[in-house]
């Protein structure tokens, strides 16, 4: 298993003014997320005591994980991957590189044919299905399309992601409303999905992954139905969660975004990894 | 466990009320397949009761010689009712075989001949009703086995004149009856299974109108029990509905029906209390039954693989 090559450019801190490529050049967006403590999120989520620091501690291992679907397509090839908590990755590739079974195989929604997927130190595929839930827990996961249920509010919708998991209702409004005070949707507490923006869609999607306090954050073309403004909002708040110590991983297509963020990129051909690198951009500089 | 429950009663009841156009067109697909289950139930058990009645008029008649003891026909009713075939056994005697055949002749409007008569021509006789229409033979055979030494009445019972052969009329009557209520109990299969995939269908319907709610579910981490219970409850209370809607109709209808047919009631031996309970338990039953199993059977689809 080899860790991610040092690319030529240093990783960049993100900060409040991010870089924005449109038609007519750059331009500076200033987003006014709340500064938080990166060791308190815990308590900022759920109420407890508890916090989590930054450590060595791997959250996710795949080890020569290679995926044939029962129609003899291979989606994915002797892929070797390891993100240590705390990791900012850009899963990027095109169109049927394997970004969409990757992300299956994390959630336990297919089994590797071959090799191991190790979330949390739990190899899913030794877990069974009684556990797939719990396992599930530790994964926030946000789409594309949102996946916002369209008949409740942005808070009922929130809160579904613990009620459905027998979390005691007394832990469930604190939860809720201290996430959507960190997304910045307490406003929006109320309002149902076709009364948001696409942006303040998303965040709320991104609140509810966020509720159960995961080890990490899949965000699979989060920014893929929104238009480039807004994209950096987007982006920005998956920073800050990141820097709060939960990791993310983001498949993406938006090439200015990974291009300007400079974090760990892993690119998917043809459902290997070709390339793995920290500070690395879009496409490959050679 | 209570919290579990409170949770999938009160999921249940947000499910149905927040899909309403699907809850009750489900809930419509029930009145209605519960009430042709009904239908075919009431319908089923009028026709056995039919049959049964139909059977019970198969009797062996037994004329007795006119010097024939009163000790020999005392002897014989004995011997006859104490066989496991039988039901009952009826004596008539000479008097009243006259009177039977002049009520008969005055019910078909027709000339009272007996007028023309010296003697009562009729024979004492005996009528045995039987558990069994089909038993008919049994008991011929072991009443009067072999003919008497004079070509009629019975070798092994010299009291008997003659047993009147009805074998052909009993055949065909136990054949009809068979063949009905085969036919009938096949049906009834037929429209259960019917029921059946209609109201699954229904729900499975209702739960796919769902899918992205369930996908949500277990993306966030949600128990298969936690899916699965809800919607379960949801598919009971549409059972529940749909029942109580289809007894309504039934309870409303009950009325003019059985004035309708207070005479096909009074003839057969059908019990009204027995069949309305039977209709409560078989609505009630299959309403929850359908919805829980339909609810089950559709959610599972989705669970963990």
């Amino acid at each position: 298993m080899a860790g991610p090559a040092r690319s030529r450019h240093p990783p960049e801190v993100p900060s409040g003014r991010l870089p924005l490529h449109g038609a007519g050049g750059s331009l500076a967006l200033d987003v006014a997320l709340p500064i938080v403590p990166a060791r308190s999120l815990r308590e900022r989520l759920l109420g407890g005591g508890r916090t989590r620091a930054r450590t060595d501690r791997t959250v996710l291992v795949l080890h020569d994980v290679t995926k044939e679907y029962p129609n003899g397509r291979v989606a994915l090839r002797d892929v070797d991957l390891v993100i240590p908590e705390g990791d900012f990755v850009f899963l990027v590739g095109p169109s049927g590189a394997g970004k969409s079974t990757l992300i299956k195989l994390l959630i336990r929604d297919e089994l590797p044919t071959r090799g191991e997927v190790v979330l949390d130190g739990q190899d899913l595929a030794r877990i069974g299905r009684r556990n797939v839930p719990r396992v599930r827990r530790k994964i926030g996961i946000v789409f594309q399309d949102f996946k916002l249920l369209p008949r409740k509010s942005v808070w009922e919708n929130v809160a579904f992601a613990l009620e459905v998991t027998g979390t005691p209702r007394r832990r469930i409004r604190p939860a809720v409303d201290r996430v959507l005070a960190l997304v910045g949707l307490t406003a929006q507490a109320r309002q149902h999905p076709h009364q948001l923006s696409g942006g303040e869609q998303q965040r709320t999607a991104i609140a509810r992954a966020l509720v159960h306090d995961p080890r990490l954050i899949i965000a699979d073309e989060p920014t893929g139905n929104l238009d480039p403004l807004i994209s950096w909002e987007i982006i920005q708040l998956l920073l800050r969660i990141n820097e709060l110590g939960v990791t993310v991983l983001m498949a993406t297509h938006n090439a200015d975004v990974v291009t300007a963020l400079r974090k760990r990129v892993v690119a998917l051909e043809e459902g290997r990894v070709i390339r793995d690198e920290v500070g690395g951009t879009y496409h490959r500089v050679d | 466990m209570i919290g579990f429950i409170a949770f999938s009663l009160r999921r249940a009841w947000q499910g149905f009320w927040r899909n309403a156009v699907m809850s009750i067109a489900a809930t419509a697909t029930m009145v209605l397949m519960l009430l042709l289950l009904a239908g075919f139930w009431i319908l089923n058990t009028g026709l056995l009761a039919g049959l049964e009645y139909t059977e019970s008029k198969v009797n062996i008649v037994a004329d007795f010689h006119d010097n024939a003891t009163e000790g020999q026909v005392r002897d014989l009713v004995a011997r006859v009712e104490a066989m496991p075939e039988v039901l009952r056994v009826d004596s008539i005697s000479r008097d009243e075989a006259l009177q039977r055949f002049k009520a008969s002749r005055r019910a078909q409007r027709e000339e009272d001949l007996t007028r023309f008569l010296d003697s009562n021509p009729f024979h004492a006789s005996i009528e045995i009703f039987l558990t069994d229409a089909e038993l008919y033979t049994v008991v011929q055979n072991r009443l009067c086995s072999e003919p008497g030494p004079t070509g009629k009445g019975c070798a092994e019972e010299p009291a008997i004149e003659s047993v009147k052969n009805q074998q052909a009329l009993v055949d065909n009557v136990v054949t009809i009856t068979n063949v009905l209520q085969t036919a009938g109990a096949v049906v009834l299969v037929v429209i259960g299974l019917i029921v059946l995939f209609i109201i699954v269908n229904t729900i499975r319907l209702a739960v796919v109108a769902r899918a992205e709610e369930i996908e949500i579910m277990r993306l966030v981490g949600a128990s298969d029990a936690f899916i699965r219970w809800p919607f379960v409850f949801e598919g009971a209370m549409v059972g529940v509905l749909g029942a109580a809607l289809a007894l309504g109709i039934l309870g409303a209808a009950a009325d003019p029906l059985s004035r309708f047919m207070f005479d096909f009631f009074r003839v057969l031996p059908l019990e009204f209390g027995g069949l309305t309970r039977d209709v409560l338990v078989l609505v009630l039953g299959a309403g929850i039954g359908l919805g829980v199993v339909g609810s089950w059977v559709s959610v599972r689809t989705y669970l963990i693989r």
